[in-house]
């Protein structure tokens, strides 16, 4: 290796492969991904966040909010559940049907448990789960693989009810909240600049509309981040804020503020619009839409299923766990088929 | 400053075999690695997903395709292009109605939006040249029934109805295929 | 330093930079006194960036543990600081630093002048402008979010023409050498010469310019930090440390196979690196990522062998007051840890615990401040005193150098890389709420503030030196020049010095 020209070429040959590998080949695969339907909806995804938010991602990143949070869940794998929506007419064959797919049952269980799905739903026209619902979770297995639930239904079916697969992601991450499913390219094709992050200094972020939706707790966290979680690490941004005198009457938008951080009487603090625009980012941050290649079940929105012959839009509020007791309505199938 | 030594030359051993040995065990370790874990190159999958199959065998379950379903995944998907009519759109798109590639066979008609369609192709007598992208590749098997049912069952098309097995042999069939098909390689098929 | 003894080449051919002539040492010394000016701002330009860093640096750290310091400013928010400490650490330290020895090293084995002295020094000049602009405009709220790109836009061009000042000229060097045949230090120079402009103006260009959609984002970016961490400073790192170590120890490289070997694994291997098994993107890319990266372990073997070898037991008697020596030993030392972190974190199993925590900055800085920075240290240690004909003003202080460099890495990458896998080992199970694993790693957190205090004392110790180098250099310059000007005013009794 004597030749300066030979070592230029070696250079600019593994700098070559390196950047056929790692550029050219992902932008040509994802470099130009496009909104795809949600499956079991025919609403595309993503929708490019409103101009608020598109601001509140430049003082999301100009104040480096990546540094610390991350916008990208992991998942560890998927695994099939069995719902049960309806309990059927024969019930004999449903229950020999329900001690087939669940051996550990015992027949007074299974006749109990299929009797009290079978009352009828507390009159209401609340959708989301009521603690007064007296019914049990329809929830009959979880943790199968795709061939084994797909025959579990079959039984069932066979017998006269009607059960369905639900698909169920897991890992860590959303064990522990933080999603319903892992981050894709699809999630981030609005964004600029992309805001993955590196570290866990703070929680993930990327479903954060889905579990705080509501801006006066976000103010007040950017504010004193400790007001609202106790020991944390970040640190408060009052430079967000303005504290101004309060004129002829305080402003709505003012901070209610415990004593120790309020201001001297006749002021107010007021959020700037940077910290309206971070908030309105923040509010629109959630990835849990089912894709092709993260694929899972949504539970559709209860009985508006049955009301028209559109296809049940997938419920995305905190509603959907398919495990809460009572969340699934025998009405519709927690899967994502239309109302027949 | 006392004088300094000569320039450093350099010995000339070769590389210690167990460090060549470690690298080929290292590369064919990374090799199976490679073709457990990485889909090969697909770009629909991810971890923890290991292959096509994988994703397929999760995608949730439709209760079957309807026309109502059908129907609201053809205007979100290929009626931008062929329209709501199914009378295409001159130089976008060609028509539905009445054309032999939808009321033929389904074998035929199925491969179409998995791979796309480029190339010259005589529909309803006038001849067509644009290429159509797979549109159909990121669909589960029921929702590409369920459209393609809808496409040859509307606008007085008469024709029987695609399966989702239907749709699920001939992806295997076809493989991870990504060159659009043209009209003579689709016309040989049966 | 003890007198020179002759040294037994293994390669056959004779050493033609011989001791005992006279003519070949005046010849070095021009040579020397040709990149005295370039060297000296480019060192002293990077000491300065690094006592600034290592104040940025100091301030994000205390942040942790103490979320309300400095809290009121915004330009000296976390968020804003911490970039401002990295980006200062890459372009203004790391890379001047890299590029001063580099073109050192290539003239002096090329045995020629360094071309144009006054144009690279010139580069040095814009090269500074650039980051000082970056820098302010990173405090100022102008990040790019991107990580190791976080300089602004508007500040790429002045480092793309002081780069190119630099880099054209020390190219033009490497090809006008005296000396045909390549020693192993200039392969690894001359490729990182390149290096560094490809990926920086691809990243530029596909990030900032033209910018490309969605995930595709980081993926260069990653793409680009990871070959400007581990390939280019690897690349730059490793050439001082294959002329240094046999140059200090008086030996011959043991060997030219196993140097090349490495060379091209990092080259090849090494630039794949990058995407972590975290990401939103297809299952491929993390997968080949990781194979390259475990693929760098026979390079990391095949660089300790070298230089085991060459250094090993039984080294020259008083290795111990060498210090240059000692700094570069720490940092191959260092090297292979980092590397060895590297690979590890890269495997699935390891990586499903320390994705997303402290694992990774801990490498990050292991590699960046524990093997380049010492070993770069070391080499200014050494080239300056001979560059200028002068020792340093204060031997102690480059001895507390060293031992607050090397215990200052170690208590701030140890404590870092346990909070990781701590982190990352308790975050597994969603029965611990988050705030409890915060507080769990904030004891190593202090610790690692700690070691930051010590690396930050070290490096005003370094800058102190230089400068106090630079101070006496150039008043007996001056003095001699005066009086070689005014020699003829005083008559034979005229003072000489």
């Amino acid at each position: 290796m004597n030749y300066g020209p030979l070592l230029f070429l070696a250079a600019f040959f593994a700098l070559a492969t390196s950047w056929f590998g790692f550029v050219l080949t992902p932008q040509a695969q994802i470099g130009q991904l496009q909104p795809a339907n949600m499956l079991g909806a025919p609403t595309l995804y993503p929708q490019a966040r409103p101009g608020l938010a598109r601001q509140g991602l430049e003082v999301y990143r100009a104040n480096g909010c990546a540094d610390c949070h991350t916008q990208q869940v992991r998942q560890s794998g998927t695994v099939c559940d069995v719902v049960l929506s309806d309990t059927g007419t024969n019930l004999p064959a449903v229950i020999t049907a329900l001690l087939k797919v669940k051996p550990g049952l015992s027949e007074p269980a299974a006749r109990q448990w299929l009797e009290a799905l079978r009352q009828p739903p507390p009159p209401t026209l609340d959708p989301r789960p009521s603690t007064l619902d007296p019914r049990p979770s329809s929830l009959l297995l979880q943790g199968l693989k795709p061939a084994e639930a797909d025959a579990a239904v079959k039984v069932l079916n066979g017998a006269g009810a009607k059960a369905a697969v639900s698909i169920v992601p897991v890992g860590p991450d959303l064990a522990r909240g933080w999603g319903k499913r892992r981050n894709v390219a699809r999630d981030f094709i609005f964004d600029y600049p992309l805001a993955l992050g590196s570290q866990r200094i703070g929680p993930d972020l990327a479903n954060l509309s889905a579990r705080q939706p509501d801006a006066g707790w976000h103010l007040r966290h950017l504010y004193a981040p400790r007001l609202e979680v106790k020991g944390s690490a970040m640190p408060p941004y009052r430079f967000l804020f303005e504290k101004r005198k309060i004129e002829r009457r305080p402003s709505p938008d003012a901070m209610v503020l415990p004593r120790d951080l309020a201001p001297p009487p006749g002021y107010e603090i007021v959020p700037k619009p940077e910290a309206g625009a971070l908030v309105a980012y923040l509010l629109s941050l959630r990835a849990d839409a089912p894709l092709f290649e993260a694929p899972l079940t949504v539970a559709p929105v209860p009985g508006a299923a049955g009301a028209t012959n559109a296809p049940a839009a997938p419920d995305l509020t905190a509603a959907n766990a398919p495990a809460a007791p009572g969340a699934t309505s025998t009405n519709a199938a927690p899967t994502n088929a239309p109302a027949k | 400053m006392p004088p300094e030594t000569a320039e450093p030359g350099a010995g000339q051993m070769p590389v210690p075999v167990w460090l060549m040995v470690l690298f080929f065990v290292l590369l064919y370790a990374g090799m199976v690695f490679f073709d457990r874990y990485s889909g090969w190159f697909d770009a629909q999958i991810y971890m923890p997903y290991a292959s096509q199959a994988d994703v397929q065998a999760f995608q949730p379950r439709g209760g079957g395709p309807s026309a109502e379903r059908g129907r609201a995944v053809y205007e979100n998907i290929c009626g931008l292009c062929h329209n709501s009519d199914g009378k295409g759109k001159p130089s976008q798109a060609p028509p539905f109605v009445g054309s032999d590639w939808v009321t033929g066979s389904p074998n035929r008609m199925i491969r179409i939006p998995l791979s796309g369609l480029s190339g010259p192709v005589q529909v309803n007598g006038t001849e067509w040249n644009l290429s159509m992208p797979a549109m159909g590749a990121a669909l589960p098997d029921d929702d590409l029934a369920g459209v393609l049912t809808y496409i040859r069952q509307s606008w007085g098309n008469k024709a029987s109805a695609v399966t989702p097995e239907q749709v699920k042999a001939v992806r295997a069939e076809i493989g991870a295929r990504s060159q659009p098909w043209t009209a003579e390689q689709l016309k040989a098929v049966p | 330093m003890n007198p020179t003894a002759s040294c037994q080449p293994f390669d056959l051919r004779p050493s033609t930079f011989g001791l005992q002539d006279s003519a070949n040492e005046a010849a070095a010394a021009s040579l020397d006194a040709s990149c005295r000016l370039p060297l000296l701002v480019l060192f002293m330009s990077a000491a300065a960036w690094l006592v600034i860093t290592s104040g940025f640096a100091l301030i994000a750290s205390i942040k942790f543990h103490s979320p309300a310091f400095l809290a009121g400013r915004a330009w000296l928010t976390y968020g804003r600081v911490h970039p401002a400490a990295s980006s200062a650490f890459l372009y203004g330290f790391c890379l001047q630093s890299g590029l001063a020895v580099s073109l050192w090293l290539l003239a002096r084995l090329g045995r020629t002048k360094l071309a144009q002295r006054w144009l690279v020094t010139l580069g040095a000049m814009f090269w500074n402008l650039g980051v000082t602009v970056g820098v302010w405009g990173v405090l100022a709220g102008d990040r790019t979010g991107f990580e190791a790109l976080e300089l602004p836009g508007y500040a790429t061009p002045m480092i793309f023409v002081g780069y190119l000042l630099i880099g054209v000229w020390g190219a033009l060097t490497f090809h006008q050498r005296r000396e045909r045949r390549l020693y192993v230090s200039q392969w690894f120079l001359f490729a990182a010469l390149f290096w560094f402009p490809w990926i920086y103006s691809t990243a530029q260009l596909l990030l900032l310019t033209f910018p490309v959609r969605g995930v595709m984002q980081s993926v260069i970016a990653w793409w680009y930090a990871d070959n400007l961490r581990f390939v280019w400073l690897w690349l730059a790192g490793l050439g001082a440390v294959f002329y240094l170590v046999p140059k200090l120890t008086r030996r011959d490289l043991q060997n030219r196979n196993l140097a090349l070997f490495a060379f091209w694994i990092i080259l090849l291997f090494g630039s794949w690196g990058g995407i972590p098994n975290s990401a939103p993107v297809p299952a491929w890319m993390p997968a080949l990522s990781a194979v390259g990266t475990v693929l760098t372990t026979v390079a990391l073997l095949a660089v300790g062998l070298s230089v085991w070898k060459t250094a090993g037991p039984g080294g020259p008697a008083g290795a111990r007051e060498n210090l240059p020596l000692r700094f570069v030993r720490f940092g191959v030392l260092t090297f292979l840890v980092a590397g060895f972190m590297r690979v590890l974190g890269s495997i699935p199993p390891v990586s499903n615990v320390t994705d997303l925590t402290w694992f990774g900055p801990a490498t990050d800085q292991l590699d960046a401040y524990g093997f380049f920075a010492m070993v770069n240290f070391g080499a200014a240690y050494w080239i300056l005193p001979h560059l200028m004909g002068l020792e340093f003003p204060w031997p102690r202080l480059v001895r507390a150098h060293f031992w607050l460099a090397s215990l200052g890495i170690v208590l701030l990458a140890a404590p870092l890389a346990i909070a990781g896998v701590l982190e990352g080992l308790k975050l597994r199970s969603p029965d611990n709420a988050f705030m409890e694993v915060v507080k769990t790693t904030l004891p190593c957190l202090r610790v690692s503030t700690v070691g930051d205090l010590f690396m930050a004392l070290g490096h005003v110790a370094f800058l102190a030196n230089l400068a106090g180098l630079a101070a006496r250099f150039y008043p007996v310059r001056a003095a001699s020049l005066f009086s070689s000007l005014t020699l003829d005013l005083y008559k034979p009794a005229g003072a000489k010095p």
